[in-house]
């Protein structure tokens, strides 16, 4: 019903993790992948870093299901463009007049892949295994303004809420004689279905925006938070491996030495 | 603790005030009820108690609105709202929206006003149990029903503590079991000597609770007495206010001569069983 | 104009996890008045909403005037079940009072005079009248609810279904419901509601379903439902005539007022007040 469906909860090692070195290595895999310009890197990453991670946190299943969900649309376009129009591309497989498909284009085709698909992958593995108050929790912790974590976390929370709503509207009019089908009475239908939806959430921005005065949300007082987030000396030396990879994958390309 | 001097309010681009010349003063620890028809300004009335009239409605305030001696219309709202809870007509709209399980939206306030992690934890707990919905600790706060919602909405201000609690029509979507659950809480607040303001229409929870009630009627104070000069006086029906049906019951059977007239009019069940009983007796 | 509704073994699940209904039978006949009324969660709501098709049954089915509303469309069913939604927010769409009333009974084709006639009835029927130009959204809440009801009035159904129509109103709109019921009733409307109002449940209704955790634990008139209910959750006429010891429920305060004349006269001294009607 929101962002939370993503969330698998589970008591595994990788779910007690405190979500800022899940993120910290959602942000390692793909500062990573980017920045070494071999397609074996990305790979690595996904075979060797996200496969166990996810295998261990037990989300397996619906990372497998998710994944080609999310990355199909990518790496289709990506081929599409790069493996036609790549403009460097000199060994020519197949031509159609202006469209060639090159070795060249191929290959940077399977990279930029790889690397979307990383970093799809490091995230969508941060979402399935991570709650998503924890995870802004812990963002506020370190530093993020509470009014940018309520923006986000709001938008994930409440435009669900707004779905559910438009369906009542919806549902409503039908409940009224309203037809649906046919497309151009579709169009017609428009009016009536957002009528209600934009009064409806205009007068509840007010009312809201009263209601969370009441609950001190303007309060100036130092915050707390109520989820507890475990952090270990393990952790804190693990966060700062993986930012020490990252650094030195940059520097490498920056260098020059990878390619 | 709550002081109204000749409040007047309008809400932005509109003619017709929205309260007109309230004067009223409510001594810390009371309980006053309000009620009156729908567009009476109930609503207005509360939101004026927190200050939410005008900082965030916008529109003009007249007169003076002042809570344990502070000017609402001076202090700002941050301040404010550590002395005024209030909840809100629509539980939906209480939700922050930000917060993904219940027990997270009820510490939504106290993370606000940075209570301490273990304090927090014992004010929650000790809130979803004393509104009976500890089994909704883990449930997304838009994934309840209307009641629920309430309860939560309910439950959000109360772990907060404020010296006064607004609440506007709070058991509107309750069935008969979770509104004995919400009264129970407020009875415990007035126990603790908290300010309670509420507007409702449950007339017997407001007998038993309210050490006043308030009637309004287009913006205005038209009635102001204890419950029971307030719930037996005959203008009650013409402010769109429905007296019980005990009261009713012997208003009508007064008129057939058939309850006596220096014996006043009951408006819960104890007092109407025994008058009526009395009546058959007499006629023995 | 036949529209009995007729729900066989209806169950309901939200999810795997949920169940809403489990196993409803009942039949509810043209033009009979009835309350669905049980706690908070109980499927109240979602009971009355398989009545249009704004709810499908996950097994068992529900026959309106003969059509299985698993095979229509929620607009196809219109013509036969008026439904009010709990939040007006819900419907309102239309920039008067009257452009909302008047929807209604467009979307079923129904001529221009004829719409115009049914617009001007719902609207009396709702004391509206005076406010048909009104914008629906400068209304305060109470009245808003009044629009939605007024704008399935309109539409002039054989059944018409109103869910929670008393939360939140005042004395006025409760007699102005009281009156939509009563009107409807005597033009051989089906009236359904859900509602947590026991006095306005048996003021205005001669069939009562008790819903409890998705159940039909009770079905029948008032006075056969309100039996060994909690006193503090009965109808307060009948919890004082109960407590006086009669043998009838008196659902209207007219009703218990002449019940207290006729048994005040024809009790013998002694004798608890008693009345059989």
């Amino acid at each position: 019903m929101s962002a939370v469906m993503f969330f698998q909860d589970g008591g595994s090692p990788v779910h007690r993790l405190n979500p800022v070195t899940k993120l910290a290595l959602a942000l390692a895999v793909t500062t990573t992948a980017f920045a070494i310009p071999v397609f074996w890197a990305p790979l690595l990453l996904v075979l060797l870093v996200l496969a166990p991670a996810v295998v261990v946190a037990g989300v397996g299943r619906t990372y497998a299901r998710l994944l080609p969900l999310f990355a199909a649309p990518l790496v289709i376009s990506v081929f599409l463009l790069q493996g036609l129009f790549f403009p460097e591309g000199t060994t020519v497989l197949a031509a159609w007049g202006p469209v060639a498909v090159t070795a060249e284009g191929l290959s940077f085709a399977a990279l930029t892949s790889l690397r979307l698909v990383a970093m799809l992958g490091a995230f969508l593995f941060l979402l399935l295994t991570t709650h998503p108050g924890a995870l802004m929790s812990a963002m506020v912790e370190r530093g993020l303004s509470p009014k940018t974590s309520y923006v986000v976390s709001a938008t994930l929370q409440i435009v669900p809420a707004f779905r559910t709503r438009a369906r009542n509207v919806l549902r409503a009019q039908q409940a009224r004689g309203l037809d649906t089908t046919g497309l151009r009475r579709r169009v017609r239908t428009l009016l009536p279905l957002i009528g209600p939806l934009l009064l409806g959430s205009l007068a509840d921005l007010e009312a809201r925006a009263v209601a969370m005065e009441a609950r001190a949300f303007g309060a100036p007082h130092r915050r707390t938070a109520l989820l507890a987030l475990a952090d270990s000396p393990a952790q804190r030396v693990a966060r700062l491996l993986m930012a020490a990879v990252a650094v030195a994958a940059v520097v490498a390309n920056v260098v020059g030495v990878a390619r | 603790m709550i002081e109204f001097e000749n409040v007047g309010f309008a809400y932005p681009e509109t003619a017709e005030p929205a309260l007109r010349g309230i004067a009223l003063s409510v001594p810390q620890g009371q309980v006053c009820g309000v009620v009156g028809a729908g567009g009476a300004g109930k609503s207005t009335f509360a939101a004026a108690i927190a200050g939410m009239v005008p900082h965030v409605t916008g529109g003009t305030l007249t007169g003076a609105v002042r809570v344990a001696g502070r000017s609402m219309a001076t202090t700002p709202l941050a301040e404010a709202v550590t002395d005024v809870g209030l909840v809100v007509q629509d539980p939906f709209n209480q939700m922050s929206g930000a917060k993904f399980t219940v027990r997270e939206e009820l510490a939504f306030g106290l993370e606000n006003l940075g209570v301490p992690r273990a304090e927090m934890v014992e004010r929650i707990d000790a809130v979803l149990a004393e509104l009976g919905i500890a089994h909704l600790a883990d449930r997304s706060p838009f994934g309840l029903s209307g009641g629920q919602q309430q309860l939560v909405a309910i439950g959000a201000v109360l772990v907060m503590r404020p010296r006064v609690v607004v609440l506007d029509e709070p058991t509107s979507q309750l069935d008969p079991a979770s509104t004995a659950l919400v009264f129970g809480a407020l009875a415990a607040l007035r126990a603790g000597g908290i300010t309670v303001v509420l507007v409702e229409h449950k007339v017997a929870g407001l007998v038993e609770l309210a050490d006043r009630v308030v009637v309004l009627a287009d913006g205005a104070i038209v009635l102001d007495g204890t419950p029971h000069e307030v719930f037996t006086d005959e203008r009650l029906p013409g402010f769109g206010v429905s007296p019980t049906r005990y009261t009713r019951a012997a208003r009508q059977a007064a008129e057939h001569g058939l309850w006596p007239a220096d014996r006043p009019l009951p408006v819960l069940f104890p007092e109407a069983a025994a008058g009526f009983a009395a009546l058959s007796e007499r006629s023995a | 104009m036949r529209a009995d509704i007729r729900v066989e073994s209806l169950t309901h699940d939200y999810d795997a996890q949920v169940t809403a209904l489990r196993g409803i039978t009942t039949t509810v006949r043209q033009g009979e008045r009835v309350a669905v009324i049980g706690p908070n969660g109980a499927g109240k709501t979602t009971l009355v909403q398989h009545f249009n098709g704004l709810a499908r049954p996950t097994s068992g089915r529900v026959l309106v005037g003969g059509m299985d509303t698993a095979e229509h469309s929620i607009s196809a069913l219109a013509a036969e079940v008026g439904f009010v939604f709990q939040n007006p927010a819900d419907q309102l769409h239309a920039r008067t009072v009257a452009a909302e009333v008047r929807f209604g009974p467009r979307n079923l084709g129904h001529a221009d005079d004829v719409v115009a006639a049914q617009v001007a009835a719902a609207l009396a029927a709702t004391g509206l009248t005076g406010l048909a130009d009104a914008h629906p959204y400068h209304l305060a809440p109470a009245q808003r609810k009044l629009v939605a009801i007024a704008s399935v009035l309109a539409m002039d159904t054989p059944v018409v279904v109103l869910d929670e129509p008393t939360t939140g109103q005042d004395a006025f709109a409760l007699d102005v419901l009281s009156a939509v019921v009563e009107d409807l009733a005597g033009r051989g409307r089906t009236v359904i509601a859900t509602t947590h109002d026991m006095d306005f449940c048996v003021e205005n209704f001669d069939r009562v379903l008790l819903l409890t955790d998705g159940e039909l634990i009770a079905d029948g008139t008032p006075a056969e439902v309100f039996t060994d209910t909690d006193p503090q959750r009965l109808p307060q006429l009948f919890r004082l005539s109960g407590e006086l010891g009669w043998g009838s429920r008196p659902t209207t305060v007219d009703e218990f007022v002449a019940g207290l004349a006729a048994g005040r006269a024809a009790a013998p001294p002694g004798c608890p007040v008693s009345l059989e009607s």
